[in-house]
């Protein structure tokens, strides 16, 4: 069971994260009214906001998830409370790095920063080091911080046992691995591989840097490297965000425990191979990238989703079909989530198909897809736990009489929100477009719509944060173990 | 011993420096004066005098400088182009301007040039000639050497392409396949045309290597790099794999 500082230091991550959550809202709302031209904004204020948008949301959702298994898992293991502290005091200061790199030093080259991009300095020259250090700290300390966690499981069980792979090979086997331990362990080794990707790839960036023009960077292994990390990261994060649902969806729905079964293991460790080359998709459009791996890169994208989705949806649908379920915010928040991630899925899967992509890149398609299942699926997840261990601090399961308005808000505006995307997108309006030309009038009109849809997104969002941040507080004045 | 090795050292030093200079006369590079504008100069055709800019207004130009004299390089030049252009079934809208780079050619001798290429009733073709080649020939970075005992100019085989607002886009240097000059007519119609830096000396980790003398490219140690998180991580969980277990805790 969770200690009491291990409560504690979960308390301060929800605040941190649901109080930059709300900001990062807030500047894709700026973002999207700026390109429905019911407000303006300059270009670079446009991309400095995309920039700092991009990688605060990114990194939120992923120190959500790890946050989440890391208190769950306490349930089964030792969980170090330090490491999460460490972790914390770190995404502090990178954020501060990375907010006053584009804020204040104008560093615009979005989340992906493609190479050459940071070093054609269009802001202030200590902006670009300054942006690369903020991730270069995020990195090291996140790697630590997944590393250790992935410690702390192997403490009790052995490295076969943590990835299930006993329930592979025997029907009932002594030891039992919970669903959670197996999908954090998959997902943190997914962690771990990426942010080594993302510690190179920035070290190479570091050293061009550093050594005017001594040395130089080859674009395609730099861009290989951009999206092993960027896609890397933001797929796992939501299978922890999934890890949290496997645990509690029938504990909160009056259901029995999921157990590990041979397909839920065999499904999971195939996907660890599928998550890590499906990043090859972003590389469908660079000619000189190998033909092998840009097939890899379509196989990899199918097969990711098969063993997750489909085994997700065989236990989620054996979990609800005809049995009464009491719904509750929390597996509400979840069920919606699940169609969120399902929905945004196919998105990608079309995308990642190489004759669509060819006319869906860097069409709004792509943040359509993303969005889905990150909006409208692993917040949603993370929302659920979020509610979850705030019910759990407070001892108080009573939701707010406006609570009942938080569903229909979220869904309106979220949804609302992605369909936007999804119709500008099959019109081909561009992405990172700070304003639509004169042909692509219809981007502006679903711009606007969608920066409204948001809005009233965000307003659900402040309905649970209000409610779980209060709840949160009283782990503070509390005492007990 | 002592002295053949200092000989040897001022032959070296000596020899590159010639070669240097060498180089510098013949910069091969495709990249000089590349998204520059071309000089706008008077040209003499076969319908009069024009200024370059009444044909690249209307059209993309692949300009081609040879001289009637020549006895190396403009003929082979010249067949090549005509055989490359031949081969483009595409709509794109371009003229092929050959133009003397030699004051004293003529424009009838021009004009003879392209009957002997069958290109005197081809309108996408225009010979032409001009008092102006210096300032032409320093704005595309061409650089001919006039030789005095064979009485030839000493100079390369450049095709240059120009777009429709009189920039240089695209330079061909030597005799070259038609999938070059493909790219070359996408390039002046301003459509998009895919192309990647070669791997320098300074550039450590390039995924391939490029053999300019075969045009083969083979996968290189920038490959490596891109495994090397996963080497990383393997090794890591090797590690992991020998932490002592406390299973009841
Ligand atoms: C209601 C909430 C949100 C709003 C209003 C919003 C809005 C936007 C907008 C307008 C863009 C720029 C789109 C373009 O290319 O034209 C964008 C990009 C992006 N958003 Fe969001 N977003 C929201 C939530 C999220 C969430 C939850 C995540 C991730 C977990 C996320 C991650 C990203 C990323 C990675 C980009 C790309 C940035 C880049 O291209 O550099 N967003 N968002």
């Amino acid at each position: 069971m969770a200690s009491l500082s291990l409560k504690k230091i979960t308390a301060v991550w929800i605040y941190t994260i649901l109080i930059l959550f709300v900001l990062a809202i807030l500047m894709g709302i700026t973002m999207r009214f700026t390109q429905g031209k019911t407000i303006s904004v300059s270009p670079i204020e446009f991309y400095l906001l995309m920039t700092t948008h991009g990688v605060t949301m990114i990194g939120i959702w992923a120190a959500a998830g790890i946050v989440a298994v890391n208190y769950l898992l306490a349930r089964y293991i030792k969980v170090s409370t330090s490491l999460n502290v460490f972790a914390l005091v770190f995404t502090v200061i990178s954020i501060l790095m990375l907010w006053a790199s584009t804020f204040i030093g104008k560093f615009h080259a979005g989340w992906t920063f493609l190479y050459p991009l940071p070093f054609h300095i269009a802001w202030e020259t200590w902006a670009t080091p300054m942006f690369l250090w903020s991730l270069m700290v995020l990195s090291v300390s996140w790697f630590i911080w997944t590393l250790g966690s992935m410690v702390q499981i192997l403490k009790k069980y052995s490295l076969r046992q943590s990835f299930a792979i006993q329930h592979i090979s025997k029907k009932s086997p002594s030891v039992e691995t919970p669903p959670l331990v197996l999908i954090s362990m998959v997902s943190l080794l997914g962690m771990v591989v990426c942010f080594i990707a993302a510690i190179i790839l920035l070290a190479l960036l570091l050293a061009e840097y550093y050594s005017a023009g001594k040395f130089v960077n080859d674009p395609l292994l730099i861009k290989n490297l951009t999206f092993f990390f960027g896609h890397t990261i933001a797929n796992e994060a939501l299978y922890l965000g999934l890890a949290t649902l496997y645990e509690l969806l029938p504990e909160v729905s009056g259901r029995p425990k999921f157990k590990t079964t041979w397909y839920v293991a065999l499904g999971w460790n195939c996907a660890i191979i599928f998550i890590l080359g499906a990043f090859f998709h972003h590389l469908y459009m660079d000619f000189v990238q190998p033909k092998g791996f840009q097939i890899f890169g379509q196989i990899a994208s199918y097969f990711a989703t098969i063993p997750s989705v489909v085994v997700t949806i065989i236990s989620i649908v054996t979990l609800l079909y005809n049995n009464k379920i009491k719904w509750s915010l929390v597996n509400l928040l979840f069920f919606i989530g699940l169609m969120g991630w399902i929905i945004g899925g196919i998105g990608a899967v079309i995308d990642a198909t190489i004759s669509n992509n060819i006319i869906l890149h860097n069409t709004l398609w792509v943040p359509a897809h993303f969005h889905t299942y990150n909006v409208m699926g692993n917040v949603l997840f993370s929302l659920a736990f979020f509610v979850w261990v705030a019910n759990e601090f407070s001892d108080n399961n009573d939701l707010q009489k406006y609570n009942k308005l938080v569903m229909p808000l979220l869904m309106v505006g979220g949804f609302g929100f992605v369909l936007m995307f999804y119709w500008a997108g099959a019109y081909s309006v561009p992405r990172r477009f700070a304003m639509y030309p004169s042909e692509l009038s219809s981007g502006t009109a679903l711009a606007s719509a969608a920066a409204w849809f948001a809005c009233i997104y965000l307003v659900g969002v402040l309905l649970v944060l209000f409610d779980v941040l209060k709840k949160c507080a009283k782990v503070f004045s509390s005492s007990s173990h | 011993m002592r002295k053949s090795f200092f000989f040897f050292i001022a032959l070296v030093v000596f020899s590159n420096v010639v070669l240097c200079n060498t180089n510098g006369l013949y910069s091969f590079s495709e990249e000089e004066k590349l998204f520059k504008p071309i000089a706008n100069i008077e040209i003499a055709t076969a319908e009069g005098e024009i200024s370059l800019s009444d044909l690249y207004d209307k059209s993309p130009i692949i300009l081609v400088l040879v001289f009637t004299r020549c006895t190396g390089i403009c003929s082979p030049l010249l067949s090549n182009v005509k055989e490359n252009i031949r081969q483009q079934q595409t709509n794109e809208k371009y003229k092929v301007l050959v133009l003397s780079f030699d004051s004293s050619d003529s424009i009838s001798g021009m004009l003879q040039l392209a009957k002997r290429y069958n290109l005197d009733e081809d309108k996408q073709w225009i010979f032409a000639t001009t008092d102006r080649i210096e300032a032409l020939n320093a704005s595309v970075g061409f650089n001919p050497v006039w030789d005095s005992t064979s009485q030839q100019f000493d100079h390369e085989a450049l095709v240059v392409g120009v777009n429709g607002n009189g920039y240089i886009v695209k330079k061909l240097n030597g005799l070259r396949a038609s999938s070059d000059f493909r790219s070359l007519i996408k390039e002046i119609n301003s459509e998009f045309v895919l192309s990647y830096p070669l791997p320098r000396k300074n550039m450590l980790f390039s995924c391939f290597t490029y053999d300019p003398a075969t045009g083969k490219k083979k996968i290189s140690v920038g490959m490596l790099v891109m495994l090397l998180p996963v080497v990383l991580t393997l090794l890591v969980v090797a590690g992991l794999a020998t932490i002592k277990r406390k299973p009841n805790e």
